[in-house]
């Protein structure tokens, strides 16, 4: 690998050292992406050849004058065949953005990794940021602008948005509206001010189907004043978690994770450990590393929190008295985090109603967790916020007619908005309405205009992560299907004839650094773009609450209700439905329900037991108006009569995504946007298959998951280690140079799939579908398996990662006919794909299951395009067996720079795909044989096994077991 | 051993009246007539629709790719594989009868060796079809020589695979042989009465010249001793090294000592069980009723009998492992083989394999052609479940309970196995047209011994 020093962006300032290049990129950078408008080929050429260092754009062109190929006369320098050169970008979720560094082959974008120097990420990417190259590259995307049923020219959009401009110039904006997502770019939100001020009577609405609009309505109460929170787990001994999407979907989640597992590793803290209470209706991953989970209906979950604020001494004493089941458990958390006041804090997701907010705000401002573990910051996200209210005041106006130019930008609101809104019926309407989105969507194809979204890695723009840190994203690769930005359209309703994000982008930041003082601007930007976040960027902090008294202003406990709720949630891969057009987040596993390709109304075992149904079972769900039909999935620890709806399926228009599973959003009203009770939930008799990838949900006697008490550890660390079987006839062999071996310590394993996709991305793992799903044929080299323990009402769960094991004593070898897969002299189990005859023999008899066969030519059936796949892997063919190898081509990559610059590899030299992205650094890496590597030293560990000791096959991938530290004051069968 | 009959004088080996002239024209005369009898139509055109079905089936996995089996990971191996170890099994029936029972010299073999044989030979080749289908890449099987490539790689010889493909390849050279040199005196019979000379130059070159002289019949009886005593032990490994495909794996229900000796009860059975079949359909067909007597189907239905008594040994050993044995694995997985997904499988081929064929305990069931027929019958289907669960049922409850995962064989895994049964029996049907079916010279020895007239 690189030097940190040589990883990013570098190569403007390598042009620099041509004299005149800064002034060449900084005259001619704008026609430079338009060469039609002024060069003549052979200077284009030239310039090309001059300046790879706008490395990400050369790879593929579309424009006219690029017809014609001509090979490097002279290799270009740093441009290497095998090397990758990382770009630093950003991506973003509901606005937030997420630091990434680019991996280029030969120019071409081809993997995902995270911005070591970005906050969101510090190195780990999510699973859906690992897919989102596959977006990038999606065929499928949209690739033409309509307008009034014809193919149209961006020219023509041009005009017509230049013509409208002409109307509202004279009316000040009246009948104009823009809607977007929520907006966190500096940039866009300056465009969008500008816009307003020209002309004042134009509405501008943010909106997001899965905006934690109660949690911000909440703070804002305490704060009097809009304030977003970040946290600050690290400070963080005891948390209580309430449905809480902290280490899954909260924004910066990427960043507590690490800082959750951080405090929850006891033999590297000297048996400290956090701890950790949750109370859900549907299981969350931070429920399932709580040390006491409950599984609660919404209002047991209302009486939960009062009984804790009570308790706290936040909330009216007689709370503390509403009766209801595990009251004494409540009790004794909320005295665990009195205890730690100040080292404490409540964290409720963005599915509990305001009340629930407000309450934990309460006892975290009765816990001073603010300004201790909980900062309170400006809001990120441009005001006014997005709400539901602006989008509802927004569709009465198109319903009154009073909206003739409706401007969407990233936004499917006749998909996602609420189904009492009648999204679509306003939208006809409207005489002009011009949809910007990256697939020809629900709402794109319901609109007068619509034009193709530059993706995200295809054009310049601007955002913020979660704690306001600004990131300039940079195109990695010029616009595959002609896409354009959020900016250019804004742009031309500004009144720009020739709207270019790059120009309006610098105009932005080059004003912006001036007045912030930031010193030369061809500097400041470069640095910028090279560490991918601009220094100091960060939101203010806010001081603490002014309105103490919360409780105060908290109704009446919720009513018990004996009807059946309805969950609606974000699914864990697709989130609101935005990214159900991509494969590789189709097909990855649900934590809990391993679920693929489709959503499933989730329900616990009690309940199914009662209504008389098992897995796949379609079930009728009515509420109100609305109807469905949905796959019932039996799921334990689950709370009993709810059921969730996973949001984001059942597409209607886009690519992939069309007519894959259900959609929930037809039930979804405004006013009842996460809880709404059934009218009735019954069987219709109809199965459908589910495509899960878990065979069995529980160890059944075998020895995989360990899993001890703090205070036992405590005692005798080494209170889990087993005698191993080391007994052989055979030597075992030598491994004088490295020995290449894995940690995986499964109390910090969340359960996020990030690993999972990371591998798929890296080692070109193709999709199979939900047929080959279905025949338990999916291709994942790497796999988190889900154990319950206990009861099926409120079982334990364990999450545990599957790599090849690697093993010294490989049962696969040694039964293959053909030496297809053999041992290195590092202690590598390699796979030869061309030696490989098929014969499946190694599949059937490795212990582990790891091995994945082609049974059809899976990597042929995609439609990927050949640019897309990682050079470095090789494309498996038909017939052949194809497994984890330990990412070889990074070791050897690793291996050839450490042997160029004359040196050893050194500890952290090799770094796997899966361990890269692994937000809570659950997997280590390296060399076994050097003593001071951090896998060694993982291995010294007293709570270290390996999976199936019994069958000595002495597998190099090790686990560390799980330890839980229960309150020992809460009896352990009741959590 | 000997199969000496309950009533020595009831059950003649020969009937009565069969003379050496008689003999010569009934084999010689069926095989040489110009119009084959009608049930020899229906049953060829029956076996070749059956063939049809495989050549589509295979084009198509060829085409198509493995993914049309319902072969999974976990289970990744499935009736293909069932297939081949029941085949193999099936042929072994030829080996049983010819090569054990000549060193044995009992008398009865001689009527019923060549049936068993050429059924061998059929069977032998759907055996050795199914490992090269169930190949994902089955245009490089040749991997398997030992062949010198450019690269320096060879087989790898720890590899229970390599060791079934070099036993597999060895016994269907050998049995070929064994058949041939069996052949040559009665291809030389059939020379000398054919009529007609396009049949007359055909088994002449096919008899290598036989004379019949005593310098002929004493280097072929030496020759075909030595190859009968290469034959037997043979069987025997083929058995053991099929079973080893199993046993040196890993995985709970494979992991067993007892398969090499579980595989050669297995092939015992199922081997006699269809030449007792084959054997009474033949002697229906060409009306061999004189040379293929009561005293054969006794002999066939006690045998049959000896391989179920072995077979439930077997059985009794295989639930014994996890029963006894502490291993959490082998117990669930033998849980489901008997009581789970493979359950009906499980208990039918106990019923097929152990509790039906103790019927011919009775003389009066094992001299009964129609019931050893059907016993039989039963007893290959029987095997077959046999092998499907032996193969499925192992993978489908592995080590690892999250990738547990059924089998379901598709609709392309059944047409292999109806393809298959369609090659063997073309290949037997055409084979009775072409060899003659009876070992005349070694049933004529017995006539001239016993001094019939």
């Amino acid at each position: 690998m690189n030097g940190p020093g040589e990883k990013y962006w570098r190569s403007l300032e390598e042009l620099a050292e041509s004299p005149d290049f800064a002034d060449v990129v900084e005259r001619e950078a704008p026609r430079f992406r338009h060469p039609s408008s002024g060069y003549d080929r052979r200077r284009f050429l030239q310039l090309m050849a001059a300046s790879i260092a706008l490395g990400g754009l050369t790879g593929c062109g579309s424009e006219a004058n690029l017809r014609q190929l001509l090979p490097y006369v002279e290799q270009p320098p740093g441009i290497v065949p095998g090397r990758s050169r990382y770009y630093a970008t950003a991506t973003t979720l509901n606005g937030y953005a997420t630091g990434v560094l680019i991996a280029h082959q030969m120019g071409r974008p081809v993997k995902v990794e995270g911005n070591p120097d970005h906050p969101a990420s510090r190195g780990a990417a999510s699973a859906i940021m690992q897919a989102s190259i596959l977006s990038l590259y999606d065929p499928q995307r949209a690739q033409s602008i309509v307008g009034a049923g014809q193919v149209e020219t961006w020219q023509g959009l041009l005009t017509a948005l230049h013509e409208k401009r002409s109307i509202f110039e004279t009316n000040h904006g009246e009948g104009l509206a823009l809607l977007t997502g929520a907006v966190t770019s500096p940039s866009l939100a300056a465009q969008i001010a500008d816009l307003q001020k020209q002309f004042p009577a134009m509405r501008w609405r943010q909106w997001e189907p899965l905006a934690a609009e109660d949690q911000s309505a909440a703070l804002q109460q305490a704060f009097g004043r809009p304030v977003e929170t970040t946290f600050n787990l690290d400070a963080a001994d005891v948390i209580f978690a309430i449905e809480s999407d902290l280490i899954s979907a909260a924004p910066g989640w990427l960043s507590y994770a690490r800082q959750f597992a951080a405090r929850r590793r006891p033999a590297e803290s000297g048996g400290a450990m956090s701890r950790v209470y949750a109370i859900e209706s549907a299981p969350t991953l931070i429920g399932a590393k709580a040390d006491h989970r409950l599984a609660l209906r919404p209002a047991e979950i209302d009486a939960a929190v009062r009984i804790v604020a009570a308790t706290i001494g936040a909330g009216p004493q007689e709370w503390a008295e509403i009766e209801i089941g595990n009251a004494a458990w409540f009790k004794a958390a909320a005295e665990d985090l009195a205890r730690h006041k100040g080292r404490a804090l409540v964290h409720a997701g963005r599915e509990q109603p305001r009340e629930i907010h407000l309450l934990a705000a309460a006892i975290n401002a009765a816990l001073g967790a603010f300004g201790a573990t909980i900062s309170a910051i400006e809001p990120v996200v441009a005001s006014p916020a997005p709400s539901l209210q602006s989008l509802r005041e927004l569709v009465d106006a198109m319903k009154a007619g009073r909206i003739d130019t409706l401007v969407m930008l990233d936004t499917n609101p006749v998909y996602a908005a609420p189904a009492d809104f009648e999204f679509a019926e306003a939208l006809r309407r409207v005489k002009f309405s011009a949809c910007l989105s990256l697939y020809a969507d629900e709402t794109a194809t319901a609109s007068t205009w619509r034009a193709p979204l530059a993706h995200e890695y295809e054009t310049w723009s601007d955002a913020r992560a979660f704690d306001g840190t600004i990131t300039i994203q940079q195109p990695q690769v010029r616009q595959l299907y002609g896409g354009h930005s959020a900016h250019e359209i804004l742009a031309a309703l500004q009144g720009d004839t020739q709207p270019e994000s790059y120009v309006l982008l610098r105009d932005y930041w080059r004003a912006r650094a001036q007045q912030e003082n930031r010193g030369e601007f061809e500097q400041f930007w470069r640095e910028s773009l090279r560490v991918g976040v601009i220094a100091n960027s960060a939101a203010a902090t806010v001081s603490a609450p002014t309105q103490v008294n919360l409780a105060a202003s908290v109704g009446a406990p919720a009513r018990k209700t004996s009807a059946i709720e309805l969950l609606f949630r974000p699914d864990e891969a697709v989130w609101d439905g935005r990214l159900a057009d991509n494969a590789w987040l189709l097909e990855t596993p649900r934590a809990f329900t391993r679920l693929t390709w489709d959503n499933a109304a989730l329900i616990a075992p009690a309940t199914a037991r009662r209504l008389d149904v098992v897995e796949g079972d379609m079930l009728e769900i009515t509420a109100g108006a609305g109807k469905l039909k949905a796959p019932a999935f039996v799921l334990p620890g689950h709370a009993p009569d709810c059921v969730t709806l996973p949001l984001g399926f059942g597409r209607r228009a886009g690519g992939l995504s069309v007519g894959q599973g259900f959609d929930a959003y037809r039930l979804r009203a405004a006013a009842t946007p996460w809880v709404a009770a059934a009218t009735s939930v019954a069987k219709t008799g109809e199965r459908v298959p589910l495509a899960t990838v878990q065979g069995h949900d529980r160890v059944a006697g075998r020895d995989l998951i360990r899993e001890g008490a703090l205070a036992d550890f405590q005692k005798h660390p080494d209170f889990l280690r087993q005698k191993p079987t080391e007994e052989s006839l055979y030597p075992s062999y030598d491994y004088p140079g490295a020995a290449w071996a894995m940690a995986i310590d499964l109390n910090s394993c969340i359960g996020c799939q990030a690993c999972v996709v990371a591998c798929q991305a890296e080692n070109n793992v193709p999709i199979v579908g939900k047929d080959q799903v279905l025949d338990r044929r999916i291709m994942h080299w790497l796999r988190i398996d889900r154990y319950y323990s206990g009861s099926a009402d409120a079982p334990d769960v364990a999450f545990e990662p599957m790599p090849c094991m690697h093993c010294e004593n490989a049962p696969c070898e040694v039964v293959c006919p053909v030496h297809a897969t053999v041992h290195d002299h590092e202690g590598l189990n390699l796979m030869v794909y061309n030696r490989c005859v098929g014969t499946r023999f190694c599949s059937n008899n490795c212990p582990y299951k790891v091995r994945r066969f082609n049974f059809f030519g899976y990597s042929d059936r995609t439609d990927r395009p050949p640019e897309s796949w990682n050079p470095e892997v090789s494309v498996r063919g038909r017939g052949v067996m194809e497994k984890c190898t330990y990412c070889i081509q990074r070791i050897r990559a690793a291996e050839i720079d450490a042997d160029r610059d004359n040196r050893k590899l050194r500890d952290g030299d090799v770094v796997t795909a899966c361990q890269q992205s692994c937000p809570t650094q659950a997997i280590v890496f390296g060399d076994r044989n050097d003593r001071a590597s951090a896998v060694a030293k993982r291995k010294a560990s007293p709570l270290d096994y390996t999976l199936l000791d019994e069958l000595n096959t002495r597998p190099r991938t090790s686990y560390a077991a799980m330890i839980r530290n229960p309150n020992p004051s809460i009896p352990s069968d009741a959590t | 051993m000997t199969l000496a009959t309950d009533d020595p004088g009831a059950l003649p080996i020969v009937r009565p009246g069969v003379t050496l002239t008689s003999l010569s024209e009934t084999v010689s005369g069926r095989l040489l007539s110009r119009r084959p009898p009608l049930w020899w139509w229906i049953g060829f055109g029956f076996a070749s629709m059956l063939l049809l079905v495989l050549i589509v089936a295979v084009v198509n996995l060829f085409v198509a790719g493995i993914g049309i089996w319902g072969v999974n990971i976990p289970v990744a191996w499935g009736l293909a594989i069932a297939e081949y170890v029941w085949w193999i099994a099936l042929a072994s029936g030829g080996t049983i009868i010819s090569a054990l029972f000549y060193l044995t010299r009992s008398p009865w073999r001689a009527a019923t060796n060549r049936i068993a044989e050429t059924m061998l030979l059929s069977a032998a080749a759907c055996a050795g079809l199914m490992p090269i289908l169930h190949l994902g890449r089955p245009g490089l099987f040749y991997w398997l020589f030992p062949y010198s490539t450019v690269m320096g790689v060879w087989p790898q010889v720890r590899s229970p695979l390599w060791w079934d493909f070099t036993c597999l390849l060895c016994y269907i050279l050998m049995s070929i042989m064994y058949y041939y040199v069996g052949l040559a005196p009665d291809l030389a019979t059939v020379r000398d009465v054919a009529k007609g000379r396009a049949r007359r130059m055909f088994y002449g070159v096919l008899a290598l010249g036989w004379r019949g002289s005593a310098r002929h019949w004493r280097k072929h009886q030496t020759v075909y001793g030595i190859m009968s005593a290469i034959m037997a032990p043979m069987v025997v490994s083929v058995h053991s090294v099929v079973g080893l495909d199993f046993a040196a794996g890993l995985t709970p229900g494979w992991h067993s000592t007892q398969f090499p000796p579980y595989f050669f009860f297995g092939a015992v059975i199922s081997g006699t069980a269809l030449v007792a079949m084959l054997t009474i359909l033949v002697r229906w067909g060409y009306g061999l009723e004189g040379v293929i007597t009561d005293y054969h189907i006794n002999a066939l239905g006690k045998l049959v009998l000896l391989g179920s008594v072995m077979l439930a040994y077997a059985y009794l050993f295989e639930a014994w492992g996890p029963i006894y044995g502490a291993n959490v694995a082998d117990r669930t997985e033998f849980a489901s083989r008997i009581f789970g997904f493979t359950a009906p499988a499980y208990w039918g081929k106990v019923a097929l394999n152990i509790v039906v064929p103790q019927a011919l305990w009775f003389p009066a069931v094992r001299r009964s052609k129609p019931a050893l027929f059907v016993i039989s019958g039963g007893i290959i289907v029987g095997m077959w479940l046999e092998r499907y669960i032996i193969v499925v049922s192992s993978l489908h409850r592995n080590y690892m309970p999250s990738y547990w995962g059924d089998y379901y064989p598709t609709v392309w895994d059944w047409a292999i196995l109806a393809g298959s049964i369609g090659l063997f029996l073309t290949l037997f049907f055409a084979l009775l047209r072409i060899v003659p079916i009876v070992a005349m010279s070694e049933v004529r020895e017995i006539i001239a011994k016993d001094g019939a007239p």
